[in-house]
């Protein structure tokens, strides 16, 4: 089996792209409107809806990015995940039910109308719009770009693809990614979710048990390894410290409810009370997919520091030279298909909500009405949205990266900060107003750019990100408290009433 | 009246930020956020733990109280007033307990590895960091207990739904006429 290793990889990779190209047709027949195409109608069961959401949250990044993390900055990285079970219980809290209802009662597509209609504000709603055009320019383009990094490395293996160039990976994995979101919309999306989401938990566990056996002494000797060499990589804070560590608790835990690909999941459920079910369901699938970024990480830099391997050229190679060096062929196989399913379902999600404020949010706030035959410019705005964000990645990696490094500045944190006041407290609190909505988005847009974009470090590692949403907080909280409370609209007053 | 959970969310907000311009302000240290490994490319190192901790440990461990303060009360904002009965306030009081536990046995371990250098270990980490690892993940399992098994007695209740069916009704039957 070992001699056949690449292309037993490779198999498996081409079987998921093909399933994910059959559901996009299946999806197709089941999408009649706009509606369907961006929130499935919201008709979807408890379990499909719990697969949707966790692997939309673990993207390629957690796949590849987190075991490079724990590799280069140890413990440190683990407060990205610890939080998850927070994140989503705040997420459901204070989200879930009343992005629901809200869906339901003004027959909301995106998140952008839920907060236009909470806020009766256009300025809100294009404010959200545009954050999340940028945000998804910059995710789309570091998916793809991970996407055809990873496709070129297992092709290469190969004798057939040898030479294949990054170009061509880029079109071969945008070509899969644009047909089945394109066909099918946010169908096809959530379907190949369930199976990307099952891929990604059972990838987990077996890493978990592939790496409790790469020591002797199991994961104990490795820790030991690591607190030998660097007591603190391996104590709570890790290489990075405590403010770093504490200021990804803040973001990934409060941010959770704040990410857009997610909260829109929210708006997908058939009924309210299925909430229940799907918030245990959706954070046991987490933490069974992110048992891999703990464990490949622990035993990658412990391997390095005892010399059972060579140092990494590399920390993103963790994942890639943890596979090829301790796992059967098999394995490496399913773990690179959950790879794949990661990006993609991430990426799709993204082109879903990308597109949506594209032609309904901003035509809506600029001329009060969205564009007609939206599902058809849905279709064309979701290929147009993919090759820019696939001709924008394959620009960084030849050209110049500052671009994309900007835009990767909207992600996670640039959500977190903008749309978790807005959106979470604002649909718990009959106080907030639009003027405080708009200073918090505002705030959380110029602190995050000013910070990359002048290149600001922190002292003690504090994030850019934890300072634009403190203030963020702070500034969506107290305008609201000395504006003028707004006067809701009756539906908006019940349902906040409920 | 003004809610008054939303003043102590805002006001736990408020010290938090004083703590962060507090921690800007102290004393840096070299390996505060770390430093490259001596031997291998690409890798981290903490250092001396103790070094990076004596300007800051304090406001450190003070803003993650307030963090865990904030988480419980946020989530209690997601509860509708009315539901907040005296029997919802201490189920949350206890989630915070529990959660402030968690971060005290975290830190006091981290504190008490520094100053002898020795560890023991729980389910292959050591005590301080597993209290990290599986002591965080389930600080939160209050919260989705209390989602899950009281669904219908504090998110969402058969009034409530009896209520959302019958503004749907409503507006229904407003967009029929």
């Amino acid at each position: 089996m070992e001699a056949y290793r690449q292309e037993i990889i490779v198999g498996a990779v081409v079987i998921y792209m093909i399933f994910c190209v059959i559901t996009g047709l299946w999806a197709m027949r089941r999408t009649k409107n706009s509606s369907d195409f961006f929130i499935a109608g919201r008709g979807l069961g408890p379990i499909v809806v719990s697969l949707a959401l966790f692997s939309s949250t673990l993207s390629g990044f957690g796949f590849v990015g987190g075991p490079g993390l724990v590799y280069s900055i140890g413990v440190s990285s683990f407060w990205m995940i610890v939080i998850s079970s927070t994140g989503y219980a705040l997420g459901f809290f204070l989200v879930a039910k009343r992005i629901r209802m809200i869906a339901d009662v003004r027959n909301c597509i995106s998140l952008p109308d839920v907060v236009a209609a909470r806020y009766n504000s256009e300025a809100v709603r294009f404010l959200i719009a545009v954050t999340i055009v940028l945000g998804v320019m910059g995710y789309l383009a570091t998916q793809i770009l991970a996407m055809a990094v990873v496709m070129q490395a297992i092709l290469s293996g190969t004798e057939m693809f040898a030479d294949i160039g990054l170009v061509t990976c880029v079109v071969i994995s945008s070509a899969v990614l644009i047909f089945y979101c394109v066909t099918g919309g946010i169908i096809a999306s959530v379907y190949t979710d369930v199976v990307q989401g099952a891929i990604m938990m059972i990838a987990g566990t077996l890493i978990l048990l592939t790496a409790m056996s790469v020591f002797d002494g199991g994961m104990q000797e490795a820790t030991s390894i690591i607190l030998a060499d660097d007591g603190e990589a391996i104590m709570p804070f890790g290489a990075a410290g405590i403010m770093a560590s504490l200021g990804w608790f803040f973001v990934f835990g409060l941010g959770l409810a704040g990410q857009p690909h997610l909260v829109t999941k929210m708006m997908m459920n058939k009924k309210i009370s299925d909430n229940r079910s799907i918030l245990p369901m959706s954070l046991f699938g987490y933490v069974m997919a992110a048992l891999l970024w703990v464990s490949i990480g622990v035993i990658m830099r412990a391997a390095v520091i005892d010399g059972v391997i060579s140092p990494l050229s590399l920390p993103d190679d963790a994942a890639s030279v943890f596979l090829s060096v301790f796992t059967n062929p098999l394995l490496a196989g399913i773990v690179f298909a959950g790879l794949f399913a990661a990006i993609m379902s991430t990426s799709d999600a993204f082109l879903n909500i990308g597109t949506a404020a594209i032609i309904h949010d901003i035509p809506k706030a600029i001329r009060g009405h969205s564009i007609k035959n939206e599902l058809f410019w849905a279709r064309v705005v979701t290929v147009i949205l993919a090759i820019v964000a696939a001709s924008f990645a394959l620009y960084s990696h030849f050209q110049d990266a500052t671009l994309v490094a900007i835009l990767g500045a909207f992600g996670w944190g640039t959500f977190a900060a903008s749309i978790f006041p807005v959106l979470a407290i604002g649909l718990n609190w009959k106080g907030a107003t639009a003027l405080g909505a708009i200073s918090a988005i505002v705030s959380a847009l110029l602190i995050n750019f000013i910070v990359q974009l002048a290149g600001i470090v922190l002292p003690y590692g504090i994030l850019g990100g934890l300072i634009a949403f403190v203030v963020s907080l702070i500034l969506f909280i107290g305008v609201s408290l000395v504006t003028k409370k707004p006067e809701l609209d009756a539906d908006m007053e019940a349902v906040l009433n409920i | 009246m003004r809610s008054k959970l939303i003043v102590v969310i805002f006001t736990t907000v408020l010290i938090m930020a004083g703590l962060l311009i507090a921690i800007v302000l102290a004393d840096s240290v070299p390996n505060g956020a770390g430093l490259p490994h001596p031997e291998f490319n690409g890798m981290q190192a903490g250092g001396d733990g103790a070094a990076r901790l004596e300007h800051i440990g304090s406001l450190a461990f003070a803003f993650q109280c307030l963090l865990l303060l904030l988480i419980v009360c946020l989530a209690t904002l997601g509860v509708a007033e009315q539901r907040r009965s005296p029997e919802l306030w201490a189920y949350m009081g206890g989630t915070l307990l529990f959660s402030l536990f968690v971060w005290y046995k975290m830190y006091s371990g981290h504190q008490a590895f520094l100053e002898t250098g020795i560890t023991n270990y729980f389910m292959g980490f050591p005590v301080a960091t597993a209290w990290q690892v599986y002591g965080t993940w389930l600080g939160a399992i209050p919260l989705i207990i209390l989602y899950t098994v009281g669904f219908r007695k504090y998110i969402f209740t058969e009034e409530d739904e009896r209520k959302y069916e019958q503004l749907l009704a409503d507006i229904a039957e407003r967009s029929e006429q």
